[in-house]
């Protein structure tokens, strides 16, 4: 028919003699997998494939023999990927990432305090409080991730088809039914219309047999199944049916030649579990940002430890500031920030049918630089649809879209109505029973796709085909067969007082041409001349280059004289006219693209992202979908398309000038690395044709070395090595296969790829926001070291304790860091390329510079400020407190005096100190308002972002409600040493707050005014 | 080179104006201090009460003189500006009164004598009594400016054991005399010297080589000395070792 079908997959040459794969990582074995599939029963004979398998093609195999390849083969089952177990899980949540740092920290502290208990009779209990906070900030995360991915694996396990299955074998003459689990190989098989296959067989009868395979090579449209052997790739051959695909129609027989792992299936199932996967781009980002925070504090201990000796502190007492200050950088809230920040927005995003396996994959769809689409059920809706008639010697357009928006056509024509009246009447298809409260197009239909297709599509222009049906009582029919390829069938008439028979009859178009004498125009009959054999040549051109699959129509009023009332037809020896016809019209089916792809994948584009095609359909029908869809866009040609426009052979076109390619699988074996990277790097809109899910996997390969990160769609097993092998699988909810949703990190639950451009833009707002988060979170922990620091230099009485940066980090800077996450983008974000990996950091140098060397700064002197004046006005003036330190935290000393000549008792210059902490805390919070309102943007002012963040607002309260509570809550003193601060004392930050926000407006002016200027290289991260 | 040495510049200028900032924000600050009073003395509602020697635990051996030289020295070291050498430049104040003296720019300083001290003065025994294990500790109350205690303040104090210590005062019952209040800080009040109690351990034969723990309190006034976090606050604990 219409399609430029030519052969495809890889010819195996190898019989695959060892057992099951093994499945050691990253060996021959892996590789071995790679290779195609090593069937070669298909091109033996029946004897032969009875003779390997001991069995009989009558009798099937004895239930002795049976039990013994059962027991040496194993089960007929795939053995499931190794489950990680639920403990090991728990400890990756623990121990992974970020968690790393926290847990540093924690060993330090506990370590810190064993030195103080060692050498001190009276330790403080500040780094054991530190180190036990760190412990249970990192398990409480822990445990909430943990939680938050078991409930979407939850949500997958629903999917799960537990259903075990059934095989109908032929064992010692006799039919039985067992377990699919137990069918060996050489046991002998019957399949029926709608059942599972349950093992690779080779096919020793069928009759009218047709097997869906799109599961396996995503071809939407059931392949029928005969004994003859037409390819000499197993996987082209009609003669082999493959386990877990469906037999669609008609009965077959067969030999079982592979089970279990070693089918065609396993072995994808295998290599899929086999393949290892590298971190997601969000987790190198973190470790990252551990480096450069390791790097800061390791830097900082050991430049104060230095310090310390110098200024005569002994080694123990060095250590114990060492630890400390390098526990002071560890930024605590920020793993609890991150975590919640992306669950929000999985949450988002499951609201959006993107469910979300792995809470890190949140981001990665951020920064995905090319998405390798498979086509069926993803941009298509997997379903034969009717997209084009020609009647009346024109070409009209059928609606194919989901919910029946499209255009429709002039369905008055009397052509029409005999058009649609044929495809009604000669046809097999109908609904199955119980859907009439379900929109047609939603009904489950007995039968082939391409009737299907019809059925539905009669059904909605022309009402219910079974009363059509009913009126026209069938008498005769010939079914479809290759050798003659039409369908016939001879009917009633309705019109009670017509005794002729009709004749309906639909096919091949050149078949059924050749048929007719006569065709109808405008509902009246003329004779068939050049120029309308013409037009039909040219319109059966044009739709075959469509990529669709058109079928001819004709039909006729046998005559009465020959063919009276109760004339016994006979179908197999055809004693009635099968010529002379008249023609009426064409009908051409395609599986649809969904609705929302073509704009799904123009925002893909426009968002930098390359857009790849990977089927394993027929190149015609990829260009075309390719085409509608918009992966090959308006415009721009293939190299054959040049060629066929120039009028000059392919060979001759300079590949440069297309920028669009369509690659054939057997080509696609033959390249060289390098050739396939010039494919990549040199041509923006590429579409894989006829392609192996081992190819599969080399594209997203080939994809992954040009440095892009790469997200793969795909709903069948045949994609499941490339979603595994993607930096981001997506797998689709409802069309999915088991195997591919286990091998993704992402499902679409409505399997729109639409969801995916949701899915890119949360992505990339999460990192943005993020960002903002980190910025925020980082900055106050200048503020918290600064003190410690100038405790152990100046020997001042310490500014801030241990509790109050506790109260900080996991207190007050909680919600607003998160609510950060809320904010809004800033320009638009799917109008930019995607970051590049290596260059566009979550956290940078500029970030760190900003934030701890500029606001953090700021924010330290905003606290000192508070601290002296509490100080001074308590009577220790500055001068007072430089060097104060050793007597200030003796016990024994209870005169300490002052500046004002006072005495002051241990307890009560405690008190002073402690309300110094609490003042040194509330104005952090006082700066940090500053801070949230200037990371709630980059670049744009705030006053062009607004305020419409409601939950950035009521973090900004909550905090200041709650650094209130915390320092007015009676029994506070007693608990965290917290004191009540006279109101005045609130006020000491506000001129640094009020700094803080104009000095960063006033960078983001200059950042905005000289694009690429100094102040956006230094300090725009 | 050019690029790092302007970021390096801009952090200096940045600092610099920061370091400026700090500092106009503190000149501001201490521009509304009073320099005679601090702005706020609500942390310093009641005085502690310390001892002299300045030590947790006193112990010696009473006929080893090197034993408690440092604390002999060190009470002589105290009592320099209790001399009364010294002393008898001071005023004389009204026995039982304040000395209010607000409006005055130069406030007068009541006189406290060192021989006030009597046996505990060191000057008629400069072993302070430990030569003859009666060791003498000298107990002195905080100084907080405007302190005026009400009623009659005087030290009492108790060991912590069954049988009662004998323990002579002075000045007698222990007294703080109210003409040594109020105080007016350190700028106006320059020579103020606090009242002392000098408490005379007299141990018996038996209380030799064995640990006594002595509190003294402030009693006869409204000045707090049972607090529960603060141990210093108007009363003063400290154990005692002599041994022979």
């Amino acid at each position: 028919m219409g399609y430029g079908r030519s052969d495809s997959y890889r010819v195996a040459t190898t019989q695959d003699k060892d057992k099951s794969p093994k499945k050691k990582k990253g060996g021959k074995d892996m590789d071995e997998l790679k290779k195609e599939v090593p069937i070669t029963e298909h091109k033996m004979s029946i004897e032969e494939v009875c003779r390997k398998f001991q069995t009989d093609c009558v009798q099937g195999l004895t239930n002795a023999k049976a039990a013994e390849y059962l027991i040496r083969d194993g089960p007929n089952a795939l053995t499931p990927p190794p489950t990680t177990p639920e403990w090991v899980k728990f400890c990756r949540q623990l121990f992974g990432g970020f968690s790393v740092l926290l847990w540093t920290g924690a060993i330090l502290c506990f370590l810190a305090y064993a030195i103080q208990a060692a050498t001190e009779d009276d330790p403080a209990g500040d780094n054991l409080y530190l180190g036990i906070v760190l412990t249970a900030v990192v398990v409480i995360t822990g445990c909430f991730s943990y939680f938050q991915e078991a409930k979407s694996s939850k949500i997958m396990e629903s999917f799960k088809n537990m259903v075990p299955q059934q095989a109908l074998v032929i064992r010692e003459g006799e039919k039985v039914q067992i377990n699919a689990e137990e069918v060996v190989g050489g046991d002998l098989v019957e399949v029926k219309g709608g059942d599972r296959i349950p093992a690779d067989i080779r096919v020793v009868s069928a009759h009218g047999c047709k097997v869906d395979n799109s599961s396996l090579t995503g071809e939407s449209e059931p392949q029928s199944r005969s004994p003859d052997n037409t390819h000499d790739n197993p996987l082209e051959t009609r003669n082999v049916a493959f386990f877990s695909t469906n037999c669609v129609e008609g009965t077959a027989r067969g030999i079982v030649i592979c089970t279990g792992d070693r089918t065609v299936m396993g072995r994808i199932a295998t290599l899929t579990s086999g393949l290892e996967t590298g971190k997601t781009p969000i987790a190198k980002e973190i470790e990252h940002f551990i480096h450069i925070i390791t790097g800061v504090a390791v830097f900082l201990g050991v430049t104060f430890f230095i310090l310390a000796i110098v200024l005569g502190y002994s080694w123990l007492e060095a250590v114990i500031f060492l630890i400390g200050i390098i526990v002071a950088n560890v930024p605590e809230g920020l793993l609890a920030t991150v975590t919640v920040c992306l669950t929000l927005t999985a949450k988002r995003m499951a609201k959006k049918n993107c469910l979300v396996k792995n809470l890190e994959a949140v981001e990665t769809l951020g920064s995905t630089s090319t998405i390798c689409s498979d086509k069926t059920g993803t941009l298509t809706q997997n379903r034969m649809t009717v997209a084009h008639m020609w009647f009346d010697n024109q070409i009209h357009e059928a609606d194919t879209t989901e919910d029946q928006s499209g255009a429709s056509f002039d369905k008055s024509s009397v052509t029409w109505l005999s058009l649609a009246r044929v495809a009604g009447l000669c046809n097999r298809a109908q609904f199955k029973a119980g859907q009439d409260a379900l929109p047609i197009l939603k009904r489950d239909v007995a039968g082939d796709a391409s009737e299907s297709a019809l059925l539905k599509c009669i059904e909605l222009c022309c009402g219910s085909v079974r009363a059509n049906r009913d009126r026209n009582k069938k008498v005769a029919e010939i079914p479809f067969n290759s050798t003659n390829k039409y369908q016939l069938s001879i009917h009633e008439t309705e019109d009670t007082n017509d005794n002729r028979y009709l004749l309906v009859m639909k096919g091949a178009p050149e078949r059924i041409l050749d048929c007719c004498s006569t065709i109808m125009v405008q509902g009246k009959e003329q004779p068939m001349d050049e120029e309308l054999k013409e037009s039909f040549q040219n319109a059966y051109m044009e739709l075959g280059g469509l990529g669709e699959r058109v079928l001819g129509f004709c039909h006729t009023m046998l005559a009465e004289d020959q063919y009276p009332k109760g004339f016994a037809f006979d179908t197999d020896d055809v004693n009635f006219q099968t010529d002379q016809l008249c023609f009426i019209g064409l009908m051409s089916m395609i599986d649809p693209p969904r609705a929302a792809v073509p704009d799904a994948v123009g925002k893909c584009r426009s968002a930098g992202i390359k857009v790849i095609m990977v089927t394993g359909d027929h190149p015609i029908t990829a260009k075309a979908i390719a085409k509608g869809v918009g992966i090959i866009s308006e415009g721009n040609e293939t190299v054959e398309d040049i060629a066929a426009r120039l009028n000059i052979p392919v060979s001759q076109v300079n590949p440069r000038d297309a920028k669009a390619c369509v690659i054939h699988g057997t080509d696609l074996k033959d390249l060289s690395q390098d050739q396939m990277d010039d494919i990549l790097r040199n041509h923006t809109e590429i579409v894989f044709a006829r392609t192996s899910p081992q190819q599969k996997l080399i594209i997203v390969e080939g994809c992954q070395r040009l440095g892009a990160i790469v997200a793969v769609t795909g709903d069948g097993v045949n994609d499941s090595p490339a979603l595994k092998k993607a930096d981001i699988g997506v797998a689709m909810g409802i069309s999915g296969s088991d195997v591919s949703k286990q091998a993704a990190d992402m499902i679409l639950l409505d399997d729109n790829f639409a969801s995916i451009v949701t899915g890119v833009e949360e992505g990339r707002l999460i990192f943005d926001n993020l960002k903002k988060s980190i910025a925020y979170t980082l900055t106050s922990n200048i503020p918290e070291i600064t003190p410690f620091l100038l405790f152990i230099c100046a020997n001042i009485p310490l500014p801030l304790g241990t509790i109050t940066i506790l109260c900080i980090d996991l207190g007050t800077d909680m919600v607003p860091a998160i609510s950060l996450a809320y904010e809004t983008a800033e320009s638009d974000i799917m109008k930019r390329q995607p970051r590049n990996p290596f260059r566009d950091k979550l956290v940078n140098e500029r970030l760190i510079s900003i934030a701890y060397g500029q606001i953090g700064m700021i924010q330290a002197v905003a606290g000192f400020f508070a601290y002296f004046v509490i100080l001074a006005e308590n009577g220790f003036l500055p001068s007072r407190l430089v060097g104060i330190r050793l007597n200030w935290d003796d016990r024994s000393v209870n005169d300490l005096e002052d500046s004002y000549g006072q005495q002051w008792t241990y307890e009560q210059r405690k008190i002073v100190e402690f309300t110094c902490h609490t003042a040194f805390f509330v104005s952090i919070v006082v700066v940090q308002w500053a801070d949230v309102i200037i990371c709630k943007t980059r670049r744009n002012s705030v006053f062009q972002q607004g305020m419409r963040n409601k939950i950035l607002i009521f973090g900004l309260f909550e905090e200041t409600a709650l650094a209130a509570f915390l320092s007015y809550c009676p029994g506070m003193d007693v608990a965290l040493r917290m004191y009540p601060l006279k109101p005045s004392w609130w006020f000491c930050a506000f001129p640094y707050s009020f700094l803080i926000f104009v000095y960063d407006e006033v960078r983001k002016l200059l950042l905005r005014r000289n694009p690429g200027g100094w102040v956006e290289r230094e300090t725009y991260y | 080179m050019a690029p790092s040495g302007l970021i390096l510049l801009f952090y200096f200028v940045f600092y610099a104006f920061l370091a400026g900032m700090f500092c106009l924000t503190m000149w501001v600050m201490l521009q509304t201090l009073d320099e005679n009073i601090p702005t706020y003395q609500d942390r310093v509602p009641s005085p502690g009460l310390v001892i002299r020697p300045h030590a947790a635990e006193i112990s010696f051996n009473r006929s080893d003189p090197t034993n408690y030289n440092q604390y002999t020295q060190h009470l002589h070291n105290f009592l320099q500006n209790y001399n009364d050498s010294v002393q008898e430049r001071n005023d004389l104040c009204l026995v039982g009164e304040y000395t209010d003296q607000d409006a005055e720019p130069v406030k007068k300083v009541c006189q406290f004598k060192r021989s006030l001290l009597r046996q505990c003065s060191g000057l008629s025994d400069s072993s302070f009594g430990y030569a003859e294990g009666k060791p003498c500790i000298i107990i002195k109350m905080n100084r907080v400016i405007g302190l005026k205690p009400q009623g009659d303040p005087f030290i009492n104090c108790t060991a912590k054991k069954n049988s009662p210590l004998q323990i002579r005062y002075f000045p007698s019952e222990g007294r703080l005399d109210k003409m040594f209040f109020p105080y007016y800080g350190k700028n106006t009040h320059a020579d103020y010297v606090q009242p002392l109690v000098a408490v005379q351990l007299l141990l018996s034969k038996e209380d030799l080589n064995v640990e006594q723990t002595v509190e003294c309190r402030v009693e006869g006034s409204n000045l707090r000395n049972n607090d529960e976090r603060d141990k210093a606050l108007g009363r003063v604990t400290f154990r005692v070792l002599v041994s022979e």
